[in-house]
């Protein structure tokens, strides 16, 4: 009797050890070869993966599509669309189709969120030197005078044609990775290509599965910690893109920290309570925009965002360390941070 | 207590412990030790850092400027370098396979390598 509840136990935990700790991956027959691609551009570094045998001619086309867009909307090449725009002096002024697209996207998502999201922020960026890296916080009265021109509505654009008034820039960082991820998506597929995933400095955005039909594990930074991953969520067919303040920031003589996302309330760095958002969805454009905007909106407009559009996933990381995310992607997240993480609870 | 049940226990705690040590190595993420020290696109060194002597070499970029690169302790890390931002060097050693070093005016990235990529 001993002897056989041996045997049957040794048995037991045999089984046990085998299921509990080895997972080989089969091999199967599933092309899973895949070429890599660094691209240096819109000044930050990008990384695209395709798999497949067309993987090459893909990735070359859409290098060479990410040059044509930084070429266009590049706010500092004086070749650009968006520099022309910028220096017309209040004329009018004949745009390619990409940033006629990008600028009408913008000022309806300035519109979606009570103008969290302001393109014609850029004089007073550039007066704190995020744009140049000469850091300073800005004179008060300089301050309230450049947020006189700023207002998105004052962008005026048919088809084309774009005129702004002579003391306004504009310029479409905020969205300018989001809308690239879309395209080097479309050139991929246009390639024969039904498996990539790029990342657009920190922004990830996957086409399709992995080659063997499982999902793209995607790490989210934790912004506390900005060179360790805070939650890993599991994806297909989807931009991941977050806003975080680490992103670029500066600490003034007083000890005070400013970070680049701006509110275009009063012109000061964002401080509604979120530190890092990061949007998921099918489109790169969109999220890209949220993200932006969401940052400067605060919890409740992200809630807000949730209830009138579920076809969003949110990952909000407040001030007080807490991480919130949303229903929907309750089942492919993984916090892999010290915070705690809840859903955000809807009305 | 039969000596057959003494046994069956031991066995059992045995086996139990076993289990229980192999589930934790296989719960451990899988930190590959290989990495790749890419310039533009070129993978100019392969190196497995398990295996490497501690060192510091200079990487030049062809364009103008350098990077210092340090291996230590099976650890790798940008230490120095000629570029304005210094954002390779404040990231500090690699730990991440998403969070590459990257020193974009001197287009050089330091990353994991793919599973078994040279081995």
């Amino acid at each position: 009797m001993v002897k056989k509840m041996f045997v049957l136990t040794a048995a037991l935990s045999g089984i046990l050890l085998i299921s509990g700790c080895s997972q080989k991956k089969t091999v199967s027959e599933v092309d899973m070869t895949s070429k890599s691609r660094d691209v240096f551009a819109m000044d930050t570094f990008m990384n695209m993966k395709a798999y497949g045998s067309s993987a090459d001619i893909a990735l070359s086309e859409a290098e060479k599509r990410i040059l044509q867009l930084e070429e266009v909307l590049s706010v500092t090449r004086d070749t650009s669309d968006i520099w022309a725009v910028d220096h017309s002096e209040g004329s009018e002024i004949e745009v390619s189709d990409d940033t006629a697209i990008i600028i009408k996207r913008a000022i309806e998502m300035g519109d979606r969120t009570h103008g969290s999201l302001d393109i014609t922020l850029y004089p007073v960026l550039k007066e704190w030197g995020f744009t140049t890296g000469d850091y300073k916080v800005p004179d008060d009265k300089k301050l309230q005078g450049l947020l006189r021109e700023v207002d998105y509505k004052k962008v005026n654009i048919q088809g084309n044609t774009v005129k702004l008034p002579k003391s306004t820039e504009i310029d479409l960082g905020a969205l300018a990775k989001g809308y690239t991820g879309d395209e080097i998506m479309r050139t991929m597929e246009e390639n024969g290509v039904s498996s990539a995933i790029v990342s657009l400095g920190g922004n990830v955005q996957a086409l399709g599965t992995k080659p063997d039909g499982s999902k793209w594990k995607v790490s989210v930074r934790d912004p506390f910690a900005p060179d360790t991953d805070m939650c890993i969520i599991e994806i297909n067919d989807k931009a991941v893109i977050t806003s975080g303040n680490y992103e670029r920031y500066f600490t003034a003589d007083d000890g005070t920290v400013y970070w680049h996302i701006l509110d275009p309330e009063d012109g000061y760095p964002a401080d509604n309570g979120l530190v890092s958002v990061t949007v998921i969805g099918d489109c790169g454009l969109d999220c890209d925009a949220l993200s932006t905007a969401l940052f400067v909106a605060g919890y409740d407009g992200a809630k807000e965002l949730l209830e009138t559009d579920p076809s969003f996933e949110l990952i909000l990381v407040t001030d007080d360390r807490k991480i919130y995310y949303s229903e929907g992607i309750a089942d492919s997240f993984t916090n892999i941070s010290g915070m705690e993480a809840e859903v955000i609870s809807l009305d | 207590m039969t000596k057959g049940v003494k046994v069956l226990i031991g066995a059992v705690i045995i086996i139990f412990a076993a289990a229980v040590v192999l589930a934790v190595i296989g719960l451990k993420p899988s930190e590959s030790t290989w990495v790749d020290i890419v310039q533009n696109n070129k993978v100019i060194y392969h190196l497995d850092l398990s295996e490497e002597d501690d060192r510091t070499f200079r990487v030049d970029f062809p364009d103008g400027g350098w990077n210092d690169i340090q291996i230590k302790d099976g650890r790798i890390s940008i230490v120095d370098s000629d570029c304005p931002d210094h954002t390779c060097i404040k990231t500090g050693e690699l730990r991440s396979e998403n969070i590459p070093i990257v020193c974009l005016p001197h287009k050089l990235v330091i990353r994991f390598s793919d599973e078994g990529a040279g081995e």
